[in-house]
C-alpha cells in the first residue's frame, strides 16, 4: 500500500512538474477547429524567432523568403510569384514595375493602403532600408542580391528606383535577379530595423539572432502562440490588405496552426486524420487515400500526377572522375539505359510525368518554361529511357568494350566502377538510384549505390575537388522570376566549377565555354526569339555533352488537402489561376481569401 | 568507520576518473562524424544565392561562430570552460537556440513520461515475477510468458502497434503530441485531461515491453530464496506463510534494485523511440534529431546528461550496498 502511495505521489509530482514548464499566454485556449487552418509538413523544430531580417531563423510559417514566392503570412513581398505562369501580381507594390530601356534601373511604386501593424504607411524607406541592413549585416538579402543591385533610392515616400549593379563595360550584372528580389525578400519596417540595431550594438549576428518579441509586421497574420509542439498565428482583423486596393477582404482562418511532427510518418498520421488542413510532404500513392481509403483528401489535380512539377531531381556526373570526364559516350550510355518509367512509378508513384510525356530539357514541365525553347530541334537528341541496345552500341563503338571476359566493361585496361550516391532515408531517391544501378549492370559498368547521411552527402559534393562520389543525386531550383536561366545556370555554368563551398550549382565541375557564354547572354537579353535560340542552343550542348540527366520531376512544394473542415482549395482549372502553393506561398496565399467551411 | 572512509574515497576517485574519461569520449565520439554541420547550416542559408563566393563567406562566418576552424583540443578546452560555467554552447540543428534551452524544454516531458513508467513496468514485473515463483499456476503457466513475449518485442514496434491498434483504427486514444494538436497549454481541467490523454500509448509502450525482463529475474530470485534453507527452517519453527514470504521477496529483491537505478539512468535512451513514434516532445527526440543533424553540442549535451544520471545513480548505489550489504564493501576492498 505504500508503494502505490509513493506512486500515487510520483506521480502527481511529475504531472505538477510537467504542467509548471507549460506556460499559459493566450485567452482562447482551444482553436475553434472552422476557425482554424491546419498545416503539416513545414515546420520542423521549435521556432527560434519571428526576425524578418535574421537568417537563421527557422520560422516556417512566418518568415520563410524563397524564390518559387515567399511566405507572406506576416511579413510581404513587394510582388508575389505565381509558378502556373511566371506572373507577378503586386502585393506592397501598386502596380507594374518598370525598367529602363538598359536595364539599369527599375522603378517601383508601394500602394497608398499599405500600412504597417503599428499604423505607419509602407514606405520607400523601409525597402531601402531592407536592402542596406541586408548588406551590412550579410543576411540572405544581403548575400544573395548584393552582388545584383547597387542602390536603392527612394523618388518619393511611396517610389523607389532598384539600381541594378553594371560591370566596368556598363550592362547590369543580372535584371533577372533583381526581379526575384521583387518576390522573395520579405519587407521589415526600417524603424524596427533601427530599434534592432541599437539593441544590439549593431552586431550583425546579434541582429540576426534578435528574438524580434517587438516586430512590426505589415501581413494578414501575427504571432499568438508557440512551444516546443506547435505554432499558432492569429489574423490581425487591422490588415490592411482588406482595402479594396488589394484583397478587399480579410483571408478566411482566423487561426493558422502548425503541429511540430517529428516526422514524415506521423504528419501522414494526422493529416489522415482531419488533424491537418493542408499538408507539405510526399504521400506515395495519394491517389489510395481517396481511391481505396475514402478520406475527403484531394490534390491540385484530379489525375496524375496530382500536382505541378517545377523541378527535377538529377544524376550528375563527377568530372573530377577522369572516365566520366574522358567518355561522353560512357556519359550518354549510362543516361539512356536507365528506366525512368520505373522511377516513375515506383519511386514517384506516378506523380511525375514520364519523360515521354514531357521529353527531357533544361525546363521544368511548366507550359510557361517549354514554350522557351524550339521543341524540334531538339528531338533528335532526347530520349526516354531503358534503351540498352543503343547504350551498348554506343560503348562498343566509342571502344570502352570487355577485353577481359569477366561481364564488365573497361578504359584504359581498368575495369569501369562508379558508385551512386543520395542521402540516406530519402527513399523515393534510393529507389532511383538503384535504378540507375541496374541500368549498368545492363550495360556492363558496374554502379554500386552509396547511401550517406544527407549533410555529409552536401558536404563531399560542394567540395569541388572531390572524387569520393561519381554519379551523385540532387536537384537544381524548381521555379521563380529568374527561372528557367537560374536552373540553366546550375546545369551548364563553368564558372561555377572549383569555387569553394559551392552551394550554387555546376556541382559535377563541367566546364563548355560555349555553355557559360550563353549563362551570361540569357540575362541580358530581352528578344523573346533571341532568347528562345538560347536556351535551345543550351539544351543542345546538355543533350549532347550529358554533363548530369535528370531522372524525374518533382514538385517544388506539396500540396495535398482534406476536406473535412475547409473546402474550396485551388483546382486544376477553376478559372482562379492560384498555384498549388500550400495557400501561403507567392501568389498561392490568395486561396485564404476564398476558402470556405464544409457543409 | 575507517573501512567505510576508505571504500568511499576508492568510490569517489574512479567515479571522478569516469567521470572525466566520459565527458572526453562525450566531446570526442560525435565530432568523428564523417559530416559537417556547419556545411549543413550553410546550405540552408545559401538556399537561393546565386553568388557563389557569398555562399563561401556564409560558410567561413558560421565557422568562426562556431569555432569548428579551431583544431580539435583547442575546441575541447572552450567545450570543458564553458561546461563549467553552465554553457552547453549553441545547437547546430536548431541554431540560435542554446542547449540549455532546448534540453530544459524537454527534459521536464521526458522525466514526466518516463520515470513514472519506468517504475510502474518495475513494480508490476516484480509484483509478476514474485507471484508467478509463489502462486505458480496460472501466473506462471500464461502471464509471465506474455509478459516475456512482449518484452521482446522491439520498442519501436510497440509503439507502432499500439499507435496503429488505438490511435489509427479504435480511434479511442490521440496519435501524436503531448497534448491535443487544437489547443493551447493552459490550467484547465480540459487541458490536463488532454495531457493524460495522450500520455497513456507511450506510457504504456514502454511499460509492456520492460514488465518480463524484470518478472524474469525476480521469479529466478524468488525461486532460489524459497529453497534456500532459511526458508525450510522457518517452515519448521512455524512462522507463518505471509512472514516468510516478507522475507524471502526482501532478499530477492537486492538485485532488483540495481536493476531500477540502471533503468532510471538509461531512460532516455531506452525509451527514446516511443517518444519519436508519439512525437512526444521529450529529450528522446531532441536526441534523435540531433543526431540526424550533426548536431555536436546537442548530441554531446544529451549524452552527458544520460552519463551523468548513470554515474551519480550507481555512484549511490555502491555508497548504499556499502551500508546494506557489508559483504559488498569488504569484497571490493580486498
Amino acid at each position: 500500500m505504500k508503494k502505490f502511495t509513493a506512486l500515487l505521489l510520483t506521480a502527481a509530482i511529475t504531472l505538477t512538474g510537467m504542467m509548471s514548464t507549460v506556460s499559459v499566454l493566450a485567452e482562447d485556449v482551444q482553436l475553434p477547429r472552422e476557425e482554424t487552418l491546419y498545416f503539416g509538413g513545414q515546420q520542423w523544430g521549435t521556432v527560434n524567432s519571428y526576425n524578418p531580417i535574421g537568417t537563421n531563423q527557422n520560422n516556417a510559417m512566418a518568415t520563410t523568403p524563397q524564390l518559387i514566392g515567399s511566405r507572406t503570412l506576416m511579413f510581404e513581398t513587394l510582388y508575389m510569384y505565381n509558378f502556373l505562369d511566371g506572373s507577378l501580381t503586386p502585393l506592397l507594390a501598386d502596380g507594374d514595375f518598370a525598367w529602363n530601356d538598359d536595364l539599369t534601373e527599375m522603378t517601383v511604386k508601394i500602394k497608398d493602403a499599405a500600412k504597417w501593424s503599428d499604423g505607419s504607411d509602407v514606405t520607400s524607406a523601409d525597402v531601402i532600408r531592407t536592402f542596406d541592413i541586408g548588406v551590412e549585416i550579410a543576411n540572405g538579402v544581403g548575400t544573395g542580391y548584393g552582388p545584383y543591385i547597387d542602390s536603392i533610392e527612394a523618388v518619393d515616400d511611396k517610389t523607389f528606383v532598384i539600381k541594378a549593379a553594371v560591370t566596368e563595360d556598363g550592362v547590369p550584372v543580372n535584371p533577372l535577379k533583381v526581379n526575384d528580389f521583387l518576390s522573395a525578400v520579405l519587407i521589415a519596417q526600417a524603424g524596427w530595423i533601427d530599434a534592432v540595431c541599437e539593441r544590439n550594438n549593431n552586431d550583425p549576428t546579434a541582429i540576426m539572432n534578435d528574438a524580434a518579441e517587438d516586430v512590426v509586421w505589415s501581413g494578414p497574420y501575427t504571432k499568438y502562440f508557440d512551444d516546443d509542439q506547435k505554432v499558432v498565428l492569429i489574423r490581425d482583423d487591422n490588415y490592411w490588405g482588406q482595402d479594396a486596393s488589394m484583397w478587399g477582404k480579410l483571408p478566411v482562418p482566423k487561426y493558422i496552426a502548425h503541429t511540430i511532427y517529428a516526422d514524415n510518418a506521423a504528419t501522414e498520421v494526422a493529416f489522415k486524420a482531419g488533424e491537418i488542413d493542408v499538408d507539405q510532404q510526399f504521400l506515395p500513392n495519394i491517389q489510395n487515400t481517396w481511391l481505396e481509403e475514402d478520406l475527403p483528401i484531394s490534390t491540385y489535380m484530379e489525375e496524375a500526377p496530382y500536382g505541378v512539377c517545377l523541378t527535377m531531381p538529377t544524376a550528375w556526373y563527377n568530372m573530377n572522375n577522369p572516365v566520366l570526364a574522358e567518355n561522353t559516350a560512357l556519359r550518354k550510355a549510362i543516361a539512356i539505359a536507365v528506366d525512368y518509367d520505373t522511377i516513375i512509378a515506383n519511386a514517384m508513384t506516378n506523380q511525375s510525368p514520364s519523360f515521354a510525356d514531357v521529353p527531357r530539357s533544361l525546363m521544368n514541365p511548366t507550359e510557361g518554361e517549354q514554350a522557351l525553347y524550339d521543341h524540334e530541334a531538339v528531338a533528335d537528341l532526347q530520349w526516354a529511357g531503358n534503351d540498352i541496345d543503343g547504350a551498348n552500341a554506343l560503348l562498343d563503338e566509342a571502344g570502352l568494350t570487355d577485353t577481359d571476359g569477366d561481364g564488365w566493361r573497361e578504359y584504359n585496361g581498368e575495369k569501369i566502377s562508379l558508385n551512386a550516391v543520395c542521402p540516406n532515408g530519402w527513399t523515393d531517391w534510393m529507389a532511383a538510384m538503384e535504378v540507375v544501378a541496374a541500368a549498368g549492370k545492363n550495360i556492363g559498368v558496374e554502379i554500386t549505390t552509396l547511401f550517406p547521411e544527407w549533410d555529409t552527402v552536401q558536404t563531399v559534393f560542394t567540395n569541388p575537388n572531390q572524387t569520393e562520389y561519381d554519379i551523385f543525386m540532387w536537384s537544381p531550383d524548381g521555379a521563380g522570376p529568374s527561372m528557367p536561366w537560374g536552373r540553366v545556370r546550375q546545369f551548364l555554368d563553368g564558372d561555377l566549377a572549383g569555387i569553394e563551398n559551392n552551394w550554387t550549382g555546376n556541382w559535377g565541375q563541367y566546364k563548355n565555354d560555349r555553355a557559360t557564354e550563353i549563362v551570361k547572354q540569357i540575362p541580358l537579353t530581352s528578344d523573346p526569339e533571341e532568347l528562345k535560340a538560347l536556351y535551345t542552343e543550351a539544351i543542345q550542348i546538355y543533350l549532347t555533352e550529358v554533363p548530369s540527366f535528370s531522372l524525374m520531376y518533382r514538385p517544388a512544394v506539396f500540396h495535398a488537402v482534406n476536406e473535412s473542415v475547409w473546402t474550396n482549395y485551388p483546382e486544376e482549372g477553376d478559372g482562379r489561376n492560384i498555384p498549388p502553393a500550400d495557400c501561403t506561398d507567392g501568389y498561392g496565399i490568395a486561396a485564404l481569401y476564398d476558402l470556405e467551411l464544409v457543409g | 568507520m575507517k573501512g567505510y572512509r576508505k571504500y568511499f574515497g576508492k568510490k569517489i576517485i574512479w567515479f571522478l576518473i569516469t567521470l572525466v574519461v566520459a565527458v572526453i569520449l562525450n566531446f570526442v565520439l560525435p565530432r568523428l562524424m564523417p559530416n559537417d554541420p556547419v556545411a549543413a547550416i550553410t546550405g540552408k542559408m545559401a538556399q537561393g544565392v546565386t553568388d557563389a563566393s557569398a555562399s563561401q563567406r556564409i560558410y567561413e562566418k558560421y565557422q568562426e561562430e562556431f569555432g569548428t576552424n579551431k583544431p580539435m583540443i583547442e575546441q575541447f578546452f572552450i567545450f570543458v570552460g564553458n561546461l563549467f560555467k553552465g554553457d552547453l554552447g549553441t545547437s547546430f540543428s536548431q541554431y540560435p537556440r542554446k542547449v540549455s534551452d532546448i534540453l530544459a524544454s524537454s527534459l521536464g516531458w521526458t522525466i514526466a513520461l518516463q520515470l513514472p513508467a519506468i517504475i510502474v513496468g518495475w513494480l508490476l514485473g516484480n509484483l509478476l515475477g514474485a507471484l508467478a515463483a509463489y502462486i505458480r499456476k496460472g501466473f506462471d503457466k500464461v502471464l509471465l510468458p506474455m509478459a516475456l513475449f512482449m518484452s521482446n518485442i522491439p520498442a519501436f514496434g510497440m509503439a507502432v502497434i499500439m499507435l496503429v491498434l488505438f490511435a489509427v483504427k479504435w480511434k479511442i486514444a490521440p496519435t501524436s503530441g503531448g497534448y491535443a494538436y487544437d489547443m493551447i497549454p493552459n490550467f484547465s481541467w480540459d487541458f490536463v485531461k488532454s495531457v493524460i490523454a495522450h500520455y497513456q500509448l507511450p506510457f504504456w509502450s514502454i511499460v509492456l515491453i520492460s514488465i518480463g525482463g524484470q518478472a524474469v529475474g525476480m521469479r529466478s530470485m524468488s525461486i532460489y530464496e524459497l529453497n534456500a534453507d532459511y526458508v525450510k527452517y522457518a517452515r519448521f519453527l512455524g512462522i507463518k506463510d505471509r512472514k516468510i514470504v516478507g522475507y524471502v521477496f526482501r532478499n530477492a529483491m537486492l538485485p532488483q534494485v540495481t536493476g531500477l537505478a540502471m533503468s532510471i539512468g538509461t531512460m532516455i535512451g531506452g525509451a527514446l523511440v516511443a517518444e519519436i513514434i508519439f512525437s512526444y516532445p521529450g529529450l528522446g527526440s531532441t536526441m534523435f534529431t540531433a543526431i540526424s543533424g550533426g548536431d555536436y553540442p546537442l548530441i554531446s549535451a544529451t549524452t552527458l546528461i544520460i552519463t551523468l544520471m548513470v554515474l551519480v545513480l550507481s555512484f549511490l548505489l555502491d555508497i548504499i550496498y556499502g551500508f546494506i550489504d557489508p559483504r559488498v564493501k569488504a569484497a571490493q576492498l580486498d
